[in-house]
Parts: structure tokens; sequence; C-alpha cells
């Protein structure tokens, strides 16, 4: 029983992770039908953003734990959020904006090109940003004192506090996406606009602004995942965006995209999934090496028999 | 752009009184252009950036072609003085716009070349007179060129000519074309190879712009079985004018390979529209299913049945797999398939690594692959080995390029044929509005199901040549990058065409392998270009006249165009039935 509630706090922490990243695919979708495919990257970004800001002011190493995790860690986070909605403003500016009426092969094909953009120009060019190390390997994140490698034990059961770190940043993040979505003027042109863009455009909204909140509201919760991922694993590189976001779009559409609650549930039930999958399926195939191939059969399984996911609702397709 | 180009825009009647001074300077730069050929361009030993550009009055190789650029611009700046009334000379040829992309063409050789020698060989200091006057003749002429006036459409590809002349037109060309092909791929340093790409596509640009090879797509267009059977043989005969040169033939074949896989891409993507981004682990399945049953010491199944039989065994594990993968994804919305094949990918890739031994059933020797896939051997033909074929010796790399050269050949007359039959107009129609196409009776999901196996069959074809051409076939070949690779030849190149990707494939295929010094930066270049041509060319550099509406649907001339081209291919099939003529 020790196993299965270790693997539960393991998988949960893991979901969140998904789940905060995942709703940057699921707002953006909601409101443009697209597939921001390059959101991985922006993750990845963030991730790296979060490292500069520790870069920058002074690569710190010894203080306190109270410093560190009420000093550096906001810190980091919200170094890590300004470069990431930065740059998921850019995109959507300069790439997605111009192709809104194209056919939707063409944004698409158009996001895989960021994605290769950004990977790419991360492992080429960080290193050569003064003071920033070469980013064509792994680079190890920051240690901040009283989160990283630190656990507590409940019996049998270890719980790391970045994993404590992870849930709770999805909880209020959720909670923050709650108010935002239904209790400002944004959140709510955000939803008439989902409804329909043209009449919400004759209420007067400004489309392209509440498109443009979508995709900086997934960035700056992609940048909490990015430094999240970094305290969990200990490094980052410019490759940990591509998995992620895979993994992460799964968890929307597990949980029905389009649908915020949908993506956070989706991220947890995945991650449970995938780290009970590891433990509990008998032989070679339960051996940690198949746990991606188990949460991409998941995703297929939920298209075949509930291709609306598990909170959305049956819509008729849009495409 | 178009702020741009508005701001550089000059009033009409201004440019009006220019026009005969910019043919003259136009005729006078080319003629400049010329005359620094024949001066020295570099320095003594600045030839590692170019070739011998060290002699006065001794053209190298690149130079002469450079003369052969300067000369049709001269004659292009020249004609409309030569031919100052409308009649049909002057009608044939867009003199005013050959002229001008001449120019550019002249500015762009001129450029390279002094870069070239000026980074190759350590400083613009080693640039000679020659280099700055082919410079400044380019700048020249480009100056004259932007002051022309647009010419009319070009009358040339509306002249009717006899057939024999056309039919030696055509392999006039296409000889031109193996030359050319021939002689880039002997140069070495990638400053020559850049230079010469300069020039062919100046070249090209020219031509299509003067319309002069409107006359040689009509010549192509009037005899069109010769015309493929031409080029085919202009193909089978490249590996003759290798010299048994490995290298070249090595690119040449991956080339074949790439876009026979991209071509089989094509079908998915650029005439169903579906985005498939987990290709490449169809030609992964192919491999490793032609591996596996090769005979290899690596591997354990210990059936090895002949080639023929073993290559559609390939094709059908990547259909079923295709269909495994198509069957729950293509009932929701395109999206999605986007998502799954690309975990698709993943899984494949995953999957493969992990059939070792420790983590499932030993089939694949999971990282390590399976290495010493033997050489094909065919009737007594081995593959492996060079033969000599008269007189010449053609090695390894060649036979596998005649060999790949069928499969493309298959993999092309299944495409043209699909696309021009029933189930390719089903196709077109899903692309364009799939409820539409529903509504009107389409089978839509099982026409999807077909494109989508149909692709994964031809990319196991390919693949199980592949794992023989490689040696070896491990997992990490198959990555996502190689799909995004595969997407941005089919982008490139003109989805939904032939000639484009195989354009596509060759560009992307041929450009890391002749221009080192840009690998590290290849990625992110692609990256960028996938942005770009969606941005500005969705329709790729050779496009298909439909699929280009679609992507501009407001151009009224194109619509024309697609319409009429519609009119005339239902009236060829369908003689009896009502034209659009009786209907009004």
């Amino acid at each position: 029983m020790d196993l299965f509630w270790q693997q539960l706090i393991n998988g949960l922490s893991l979901g969140a992770l998904y789940a905060l990243i995942a709703v940057g695919y699921t707002v953006v979708y909601g409101i443009v039908q697209l597939i921001n495919f390059a959101h991985g990257e922006i993750f990845m970004v963030g991730a790296f953003g979060a490292f500069a800001t520790w870069v920058v002011m002074g690569s710190p190493k010894e203080m306190s734990w109270q410093m560190a995790v009420f000093g550096l860690l906001p810190a980091m986070i919200v170094g890590g959020m300004i470069v990431s909605v930065c740059m998921a403003l850019l995109t959507e500016r300069l790439a997605y904006r111009p192709l809104r009426d194209a056919p939707r092969l063409a944004p698409l094909i158009t996001a895989i090109g960021i994605s290769v953009f950004l990977q790419e120009f991360v492992r080429l060019f960080f290193g050569s940003i003064p003071g920033m190390p070469d980013a064509k390997r792994a680079i190890p994140f920051p240690t901040v004192i009283g989160i990283s490698g630190q656990s507590i034990h409940f019996g049998n059961v270890t719980v790391q506090i970045s994993a404590i770190f992870t849930i709770g940043a999805l909880a209020v993040c959720t909670l923050f996406l709650w108010f935002y979505v239904n209790r400002t003027k944004t959140g709510r042109a955000m939803i008439a606009t989902s409804q329909d863009p043209d009449t919400a455009r004759l209420m007067g909204i400004n489309v392209d602004r509440v498109i443009m909140s979508a995709f900086a509201v997934g960035a700056a919760l992609a940048a909490i995942a990015g430094v999240a991922h970094g305290l969990r694993y200990g490094n980052i590189d410019f490759r940990m965006g591509f998995l992620a976001g895979l993994k992460a779009f799964t968890a929307a559409v597990l949980g029905g995209i389009g649908n915020i609650n949908g993506a956070v549930v989706g991220g947890l039930v995945l991650g449970v999934v995938e780290s009970m999958a590891t433990t509990f399926i008998p032989g070679q195939f339960g051996s940690p090496a198949w746990k991606d191939v188990w949460a991409f059969v998941l995703l297929i399984l939920v298209l075949v028999f509930r291709p609306q996911g598990l909170l959305g609702a049956k819509t008729v397709d849009r495409a | 752009m178009s702020r741009l180009t508005s701001a550089l825009t000059v009033p009409r009647e201004k440019l009006e009184k220019y026009q005969t001074a910019a043919h003259i300077g136009g005729v006078v730069a080319a003629l400049l252009g010329v005359a620094s050929a024949l001066m020295t361009w570099a320095y003594k030993d600045a030839h590692v950036a170019l070739d011998d550009v060290t002699y006065s009055g001794a053209p190298s190789a690149l130079q002469y072609n450079y003369i052969g650029l300067a000369v049709i611009a001269a004659l292009l700046f020249a004609g409309p003085l030569v031919f100052r009334k409308p009649g049909p000379v002057r009608d044939w040829v867009a003199w005013n716009t050959g002229a001008r992309f001449a120019g550019y063409g002249l500015l762009a050789t001129g450029f390279v070349a002094v870069a070239a020698i000026g980074i190759e060989a350590g400083g613009v200091i080693n640039v000679d007179p020659g280099g700055w006057l082919a410079l400044v003749a380019g700048v020249l002429a480009t100056v004259s060129g932007l002051v022309l006036f647009r010419s009319p459409d070009p009358a040339m590809g509306k002249i009717k000519t006899h057939s024999i002349v056309q039919i030696f037109a055509i392999a006039g060309g296409l000889a031109a074309v193996l030359f050319a092909a021939a002689f880039a791929l002997g140069l070495s340093g990638p400053g020559a190879f850049l230079f010469y790409l300069t020039f062919a596509g100046s070249l090209a640009f020219v031509l299509v712009r003067a319309g002069i090879f409107g006359w040689f797509a009509k010549c192509a267009a009037d005899n069109k079985k010769i015309m493929v059977l031409a080029a085919f043989f202009v193909a089978f005969v490249f590996p003759f004018t290798q010299n048994g040169s490995d290298a070249n033939m090595s690119i040449a074949t991956q080339v074949l390979i790439f876009a026979a896989t991209a071509l089989g891409l094509n079908i998915v993507v650029g005439l169903v529209g579906l985005l498939d981004l987990g290709y490449i682990a169809f030609l992964g399945a192919g491999a490793f299913t032609s591996a596996v049953l090769s005979g290899s010491l690596y591997s354990h199944f210990h059936w090895h049945p002949p080639f023929i039989v073993t290559v559609l065994i390939s094709g059908c594990v990547s259909s079923l797999l295709g269909l495994i993968i198509g069957t729950p994804t293509l009932r929701v919305s395109g999206d999605y398939l986007a998502i799954v094949t690309l975990a698709f990918g993943e899984i494949f890739r995953i999957t493969m690594n992990n059939l070792d031994g420790s983590d499932g059933p030993n089939i694949t020797n999971g990282s390590n692959g399976i290495n010493n896939v033997p050489e094909l051997n065919f009737l007594g033909f081995n593959f492996g080995q060079a033969h000599v074929i008269f007189g010449i010796q053609v090695g390894r790399f060649a036979n596998y390029f005649w060999l790949m050269l069928l499969v493309l050949a298959v993999i092309m007359v299944v495409f043209v044929n699909l696309n021009r039959s029933r189930i390719g107009r089903g196709w077109v129609a899903i692309r364009e509005d799939e409820l539409a196409a529903e509504a009107m009776g389409v089978n839509t999901f099982g026409l999807k199901i077909l494109a989508f196996a149909g692709g994964a069959f031809l990319a196991g074809l390919a693949g199980a040549v592949k794992a023989h051409y490689d040696i070896s076939v491990t997992p990490d070949q198959y990555v996502f990058l190689e799909s995004a690779f595969l997407l941005a030849a089919v982008v490139l190149g003109g989805m939904g065409t032939v000639m484009g990707v195989l354009v596509g494939a060759t560009i992307l295929k041929l450009l890391p392998e002749k221009l080192r010094f840009f690998s590290d930066y290849r990625l992110m270049l692609f990256g960028l270009l996938l942005v770009f041509m969606m941005r500005f060319r969705p329709e790729g550099i050779i496009a298909d006249e439909r699929r280009q509406l679609e992507f501009h649907a407001e151009d009224e001339d194109l619509a024309e165009s697609v319409e009429e081209e519609l009119i005339t291919y239902h009236d060829h099939f369908n003689p009896d039935a009502l034209t659009t003529e009786d209907l009004r």
C-alpha cells in the first residue's frame, strides 16, 4: 500500500507539472482553435529565463531558506514569466496573427517551425549572452535552499518539497485562473470570444487583445512550470520543451481541450497513470522505459472512446 | 512588404523619359560584367574561394557562367532598343521584366563572388579590380532594371512549333540540366558551390520571368510522355557522369530516398490536407522490418525471404501501423491528427529502443539497432559491388541510386494517377471543405484512411531500400526532427505537386551536404523557413494552382485560370456531358 501512496504522490506532482503547461494549450485553443505547438518551447524558454534571472542576480548560492523561498524563488519565477510572456506575444504577433484567416494547416506548420526555431535558437545562442553558460548540454538549475533536494516523510512515503511546490503552484494558479476568467472583464471577454468571436467583436471586445492575453496567461503558467521542472529534475536543457509539451497536450485533450478545469484534471490523471503504469504493469512492459508510451496510448484511447475528453461537452466539430 | 515597395515606387511619368537611358545603361553594365570576367577577380592564391579566377584574359569555368548570364542580360536590355515597334518578336519575350531579373542576378552573383573571396581567402584585400568591377556592373544593371517598366505578359508560350523541334528542345534542355547538375556536384569549395547556385537560380528566374521558359513548358506539356521518359533517362544516366565518384552518388541516392519519402508524405499533406508529424516512423517501420528480415547477423529472425517479398512486407507493416494510428484519429478533427501522429512517432522510437531484451522482447537490439544489413543481391546482381557498364565504372551507390529511381518512379506513377482519379478528386474535396465533401457523398473517412495507409505503404517501400543502403538501422535515425525535415521539403517545394517536392527535397538535402559551414544552423534556418514560407508563399516554390487559390482566395485571375483548367479537364473526360456554355 505504501507503494501505491508513493506513486500517487509522484504522479500528482508530475501531473501538476503537465497541468500547468496544459492550461496554455487549452486557453489558446478555446479562443482561436489553434494548437499552439510551440507552447512546449515557451515552457522551455521560461525555464531558461528563470535561470538567466538567477545569473543576473549574481548567481547567489549561500542564503537562509526564508531568503531563498520568499526572495530568490519569486524573483526567478517573475524573470521566467517576463521572458516567456514576451516570447509568446512575439510569436503571436509575428507568426500567428497574419495567418488567422489562412487554411488550418498553415498555422500548424508555422507552429512547428517556431518550435524548431526556438529550440535551436536557445541551443546556439543562449551561451553567447554574456555570463550565460553554453546551452548545448543540460545546465544545472540553481538550487533553492529549502526546496531543492529536500523531502519529508510520512511513514514510508517520501514527499519531495519540490513536488509540494509544484502541486501548490498548480492550486494557486487554478484559483487565480478561476477568478481571472469568471470575475474580471478580460476573462469574461475571453469566454465571449471563445463562444463566438464575431459577435464578441460586435459587442466591442477587442479580440486581438483577448487573444494576446490568452497567450500571455498560458505563457506565464508555463514559466512557473519551467521553474518547477528545474527544481524537480535539477537541470534544464533546450530539448525539455518537446516531450513536456507533447505530454501537456495529451493532458489537455484528456481533460477536454478548451476547458481549463479539464486541463488541470487531465494533467493530474495523466501524471498518475504514468507513474502507476511503471509500478503496476507487470513484466517487461512495466519498466520506466515504457512510461511515455503508456501516456500516448492513453491519448489514443481517449480519442477513440471519448474524443471530447473527460470534462469536455459534446460539441459539433468546428473544423 | 507592400508598405516597403510603395515607398520605393516612383510615379510612372517621372520614369518615362529615362527608359532609353536605362536600356543603354543596362547594356553597358552587362558588357562591364563581361569585361570583368576577362580580368582577374582575386589575388593569386584566392582560388580556394572560387575556382581559378586569378588569370586575366582566361576566364575560369565559373567566370564563363557569369559571362553567359551577362550576355543574356545584355540581350534582354538591348532587345527593346532593337525591336522598337510592337511586333511578334517583341511580344514573345518580356524584355523589361527579364532584364530586371537579370540585373538582380548579376548583382547577386557579383556579391557572392566578392563575399566568397573576402571570407575564404581572408579579407576583401584579396579581391582584385575585376571582382569589384563585377560588383559595380551588378549594381548598375540592377538600378537600370529598376527604372524599366514591367513588360506585358510574354507570348512565347503560345508559339506553335513543330513537334520535332519541341522534342529537340526537351532533349537539349534536359541535357543542359544534367550537365549543370554534374558540374555543380563537381565543385569543391562552398564558395564555388554557392556562386554556381546563385548563378543557376538567377538564370532560372530570368528565363521564367522573360517568358522563355514558357516555351519550354509548352514543349513539355505538348509531349508529356516524352518529357517524363526523357527526364527519367537523364536521371538514369546521371551516374555515368560521375566517373565512379562515390561522394556525389551517395548524396544523390540520399536525395532520392528523401524525395520518395517526401512524395509519400505529400499525398497525406498535399492532397488530403492531413498533417502527419510522425511520418518518419513509417519509413522507420519499413527499414526495421526489412533489416530484421534481411539475414543480418544481428537480427533474431531466421527467415530471409527474397527482397521483393521483404519490400512488400515492409510496406504492409507500415500501412498496418498507419491503419492502427489513423482509424481512431481520422474520425476527429484534423488538429488532433497532427499531435497524435507526433505522439506515434515518439511511441515508435521509444518502442524500437526498448525492444532490446531487457525492457521487452529482443527484436531490434535497442539503441544499437540492427547492423550489418547485407547488401542487396538481386538475381545474381550484387548491389554492394562496383560494376563496369559501357566501360564506365559505377559503384555501390549508383546501384542503389537506380533502385531508388525505380521506387521513385513507382511512387510518382501512383501519385499522379491517384491525383487524377475519382479518389484524388475526393481527396482534394476533403482538403478544401470536409463537411461539404461529405455532404456531396464523398466517403471522407474511407478516403482519409486510404491516403494515410497508402502514404505509409510508400514510406515503407522507401524504408526497405534505405535499410540496405544505410547498412545499419538504429532508432535514433527516426526522430521527430526528421519528420519536420520531410514536412519542410513538402512545404518548400509546393504541397500537392510532384515537381515541387522533388525540388524541395533536393534543396534541403543537397545544401547542407555542400555547405558544411552552415550545418550547425541548419535546423534553425529550417524552422525559420517553415514560418516564412507559410507567411509569404504558403503554396511553395512550384505551386499547384488549385492549392494556391486556397491560400490566395482573393486572386481573381488565378480563380479564373483554375476554373478554365477544370472545365477543359471535365470536357476531356466527359465529352458528351453538358458544358458550362450549355448551362448558360
